[in-house]
C-alpha cells in the first residue's frame, strides 16, 4: 500500500526535493505551500501522514497541526529548520510524532517517517518469524529452527535475541541489555549477562566459541550482524 | 560563562547593603551638619541680640535703666531681666508674673546654663550685673555637652574615617550600577549577535537541505557513473560538515551569551561512556577507525552533568581524532579518576578526566580531507565552553598524536581541599 503523505513547506525547492525523496521510496505526495492550501488538501482527502514546516506564511505549524488533528488523529513530523530546543519541545509537546531538523539525509527523512507510519498503522505486520542465516527465530513461539529441528529460549535469552534484533547492525551496549533484560540497579549484571550471552550462542550459531552472527564488542557491548540480502 | 545564581544574589545582596550603609552614613552625616548649624544659628542669633540690648540698656542718673533707641527684635526674647551684684532684679521687660525679683547665687548658677523655672533663659555678664533673655516655655531644648580630652583628640580621625566610608559606599553603589547598565548593555550586544547568528543559520538550513536531498540521491543513482556517484558522495558529506559547523556555531553562541540552559542530573560514568562509544561507531562512520574503550578497573564517581552537552563535547573530539587519523587507526575513549591528580591549574579536587587519544598518530596527509576537511577552531571552542559549563576545562595536545582531555570536577570541592591539606 503507498501511503499518501501531504508535505508542507512555503520554499517549492524544497517542496519538490521532499517530492522526489518520496516518490522514490513509492509513497503518494501531494505538496501544499501555505496553512491554507494543507487544510484545503486534508478536508478534501485525509492524507495517511504530514511532513510539516514550522513557519509558513500564513501561519505557522504548530498552530495548523491542531487544526489538522480537529480533522483526523493524522500522524504528524516537523520538518523544520528551528532547532532550539524550545520548538523542538514545543512540536512534541503539542503531540507530533516526530521532530525533525533541516538539513536532514533523504534517508534519515525515509527512515524517521517510515517508523512512525509502521507505529501508527502497524502494517505491515510484523513477521512472525526471520531469519538469520540457517536459523529461523520464531517470535510467535519464542523458539529457533535450524536443520528441522526446535530450540527453546528462555525468556531471558528471548528478550536477548529481541534487542539485538530490533538493532541489528548495531553496537547495544552492555547496560542497555541489562536495562531490557533486568529492572533496578543495574550494577553487577554483567557477568550474568555474559552467561546469557553464551547460552543464546550455543543456541544460535553453528560453532559458539566463533560466532558469526552474535559478535562481542569488546568494552562496549555486543552486535547481531545484518545479513546483506542477495 | 553564566554565573552561578548564588553569585548573583551574593552580587544583589552587597549592592543593597552597601546602598544602606552608604545612605545611612549619608543622612548621619548630614543630620549632624544640620544639628550643629541649627545649634551656631540659634546660639547666635541669641547672643547678638543680648549683647544689642547690653549696649543699649543704659543707667540713668537715678539709677533705673533705659534702653535707648532700640528696638527689641521679635522672637530675639519673651522676657529680659537684669539682676545687680546682689541677684535684685534692677530692670525687667516682659517678666512674667511667676518668676521672682531676688535670686541667690546657687539659683544663678543653675539658670545661666539652663532653665530658670522651664523658661529657657541665656545670659551675659556686663560690669554692673547679668543680663537674661528668656524665652517661652518649651520653646528651646536646651542640652549641655562634655567630652574627655582623648574622645576630642579622636574626632577628627573619627570624622574621616566616616567620610571615607561614606565615599566607598557611593562609590561601591555607582560601581554597581555601572556594572548593571554594562552588563545590560552586554547582554542585549550578545543578545543581538546570537539572534543573527540563529538567523543566519536558521537560512543556511533550508538551502543546505536540499543540497545534502538531492546529493543523496545522485549518490544513490545507479544510473551514474561511479566517478559522479563519488562526487555526489563528496557533496553530501560536506554538506553533512557545514550542518555540524553551524549547529556547533549555534551551539558555541548560545554558551556564550549565556543562553544555553544546563540540565544537570546525576551521571554514571561508565553506561554513558559506553553509549558514547557505541553511537560513535553506530552513525556508519566513513572514516575507517577502530574505537577503543578504556575504564579503569575501579568504580567511577557519579557526576553531575548535562549529558546531552557532554556527548556532543565527547563526539567533537571524537570526530576531530577520526578526521586527522589515517585508516585503521585506533582511536581511544577514555576516563581516568584522578583523586590526587596533579592538576597544574588549580587546588587539589577529585577530577575525573574524559579523554580520547588518536593512538596510531596523525596522517600526514588526509584522506578524508581531500575534498575540503573542515576546520575544529569552532569544535574545541565548543568543547572548552561545555567544560566551563560544568566547572571544569579543556586541554589539547597537538603532537604527533591528537589527545583531547574534558577535565570534570567530582564532588565537594571543600571536602576535597580539606583532604589535600590533611
Amino acid at each position: 500500500m503507498a501511503y499518501d503523505i501531504l508535505v508542507v513547506d512555503d520554499e517549492p525547492g524544497l517542496r519538490e526535493m521532499v517530492q522526489d525523496i518520496l516518490a522514490g521510496a513509492g509513497y503518494t505526495v501531494r505538496l501544499a505551500g501555505t496553512c491554507v492550501q494543507a487544510l484545503q488538501q486534508s478536508r478534501a482527502k485525509l492524507p495517511d501522514g504530514v511532513l510539516l514546516d514550522v513557519m509558513l506564511p500564513d501561519g505557522d505549524g504548530f498552530a495548523l497541526l491542531g487544526q489538522l488533528r480537529d480533522l483526523a488523529d493524522l500522524p504528524v513530523l516537523f520538518l523544520s529548520a528551528r532547532d532550539e530546543d524550545a520548538d523542538r519541545l514545543r512540536g512534541l509537546g503539542l503531540g507530533a510524532d516526530d521532530y525533525i531538523t533541516k538539513p536532514f539525509l533523504a534517508q534519515e527523512l525515509l527512515l524517521r517517517l517510515g517508523a512512525v507510519l509502521r507505529r501508527v498503522y502497524r502494517q505491515p505486520a510484523p513477521p512472525e518469524a526471520d531469519r538469520l542465516g540457517e536459523t529461523e527465530l520464531c517470535w510467535g513461539a519464542g523458539v529457533l529452527r535450524r536443520a528441522g529441528r526446535e530450540i527453546p529460549l528462555t525468556a531471558k535469552e528471548f528478550t536477548l535475541l529481541k534487542t539485538l534484533w530490533a538493532n541489528r547492525g548495531n553496537i547495544v551496549t552492555i547496560d542497555a541489555l541489562c536495562a531490557a533484560l533486568w529492572t533496578g540497579p543495574l550494577v553487577g549484571y554483567e557477568n550474568t549477562l555474559m552467561v546469557h550471552i553464551r547460552r543464546l550462542r550455543e543456541k544460535l550459531e553453528a560453532d559458539p566459541s566463533h560466532p558469526k552472527y552474535l559478535k562481542t564488542v569488546r568494552g562496549l557491548g555486543y552486535r547481531l550482524v545484518r545479513e546483506e540480502r542477495p | 560563562m553564566r554565573t552561578p545564581w548564588k553569585l548573583q544574589n551574593l552580587g544583589r545582596w552587597a549592592g543593597l547593603l552597601a546602598l544602606s550603609v552608604g545612605v545611612t552614613v549619608l543622612v548621619f552625616l548630614g543630620g549632624i551638619v544640620l544639628l550643629a548649624w541649627q545649634t551656631g544659628e540659634g546660639q547666635a542669633s541669641s547672643l547678638g541680640a543680648l549683647r544689642d540690648v547690653s549696649q543699649a540698656l543704659t543707667q540713668e542718673a537715678d539709677g533705673s535703666y533705659t534702653l535707648q533707641n532700640f528696638d527689641l527684635p521679635q522672637d530675639a526674647a519673651a522676657w529680659m531681666l537684669l539682676l545687680d551684684a546682689d541677684g535684685n532684679v534692677v530692670w525687667q521687660w516682659n517678666k512674667p508674673d511667676e518668676l521672682p525679683t531676688h535670686y541667690t547665687l546657687g539659683q544663678v548658677a543653675s539658670f545661666s546654663r539652663w532653665y530658670l523655672m522651664d523658661y529657657p533663659v541665656q545670659s551675659l555678664a556686663r560690669g554692673d550685673g547679668l543680663l537674661l533673655a528668656g524665652q517661652e516655655k518649651g520653646s528651646l531644648w536646651k542640652y549641655s555637652v562634655e567630652f574627655s580630652q582623648r574622645f576630642m583628640a579622636w574626632l577628627p580621625g573619627w570624622l574621616m574615617g566616616m567620610f571615607f566610608l561614606a565615599l566607598f559606599c557611593v562609590l561601591a553603589l555607582a560601581g554597581l550600577l555601572l556594572r548593571r547598565q554594562f552588563r545590560r548593555e552586554q547582554r542585549g550586544r550578545d543578545e543581538a549577535r546570537s539572534n543573527w547568528i540563529s538567523g543566519v543559520s536558521h537560512d543556511i538550513r533550508t538551502p543546505l537541505s536540499m543540497v545534502m536531498g538531492y546529493a543523496g540521491q545522485l549518490e544513490e543513482n545507479p544510473a551514474l557513473p561511479e566517478q559522479a556517484r563519488k562526487q555526489a558522495a563528496i557533496i553530501r558529506r560536506q554538506s553533512q560538515t557545514i550542518r555540524d559547523l553551524v549547529n556547533d556555531l549555534n551551539l558555541t553562541m548560545r554558551l556564550d551569551c549565556e543562553m544555553q540552559a544546563l540540565r544537570k542530573a546525576p551521571l554514571e560514568l561508565a553506561p554513558f561512556l559506553r553509549q558514547t562509544a557505541a553511537d560513535f561507531l553506530n552513525s556508519g562512520l566513513e572514516h575507517e577507525v577502530d574505537l577503543d574503550l578504556r575504564l579503569p578497573k575501579a568504580p567511577l564517581p557519579r557526576i553531575e552533568a548535562d549529558a546531552f552537552l557532554l556527548r556532543r563535547a565527547l563526539n567533537n573530539l571524537l570526530l576531530n581524532a577520526a578526521r586527522h587519523a589515517p585508516p585503521g587507526s585506533v582511536i581511544c575513549l577514555g576516563v581516568t579518576n584522578s583523586v590526587g591528580a596533579a592538576d597544574p591549574c588549580g587546588p587539589p579536587s577529585p577530577t575525573c578526566v574524559l579523554w580520547v587519544e588518536n593512538q596510531t598518530g596523525q596522517a600526514q596527509a588526509q584522506p578524508s580531507d581531500q575534498d575540503g576537511g573542515a576546520p575544529h577552531g569552532t569544535g574545541r571552542k565548543l568543547v572548552s565552553q561545555i567544560a566551563q559549563a560544568h566547572g571544569g576545562r579543556a586541554v589539547f595536545s597537538d603532537g604527533t598524536r591528537f589527545r583531547g582531555e574534558i577535565w570534570l570536577p567530582v564532588g565537594d570541592k571543600k571536602q576535597a581541599l580539606r583532604d589535600g591539606r590533611a
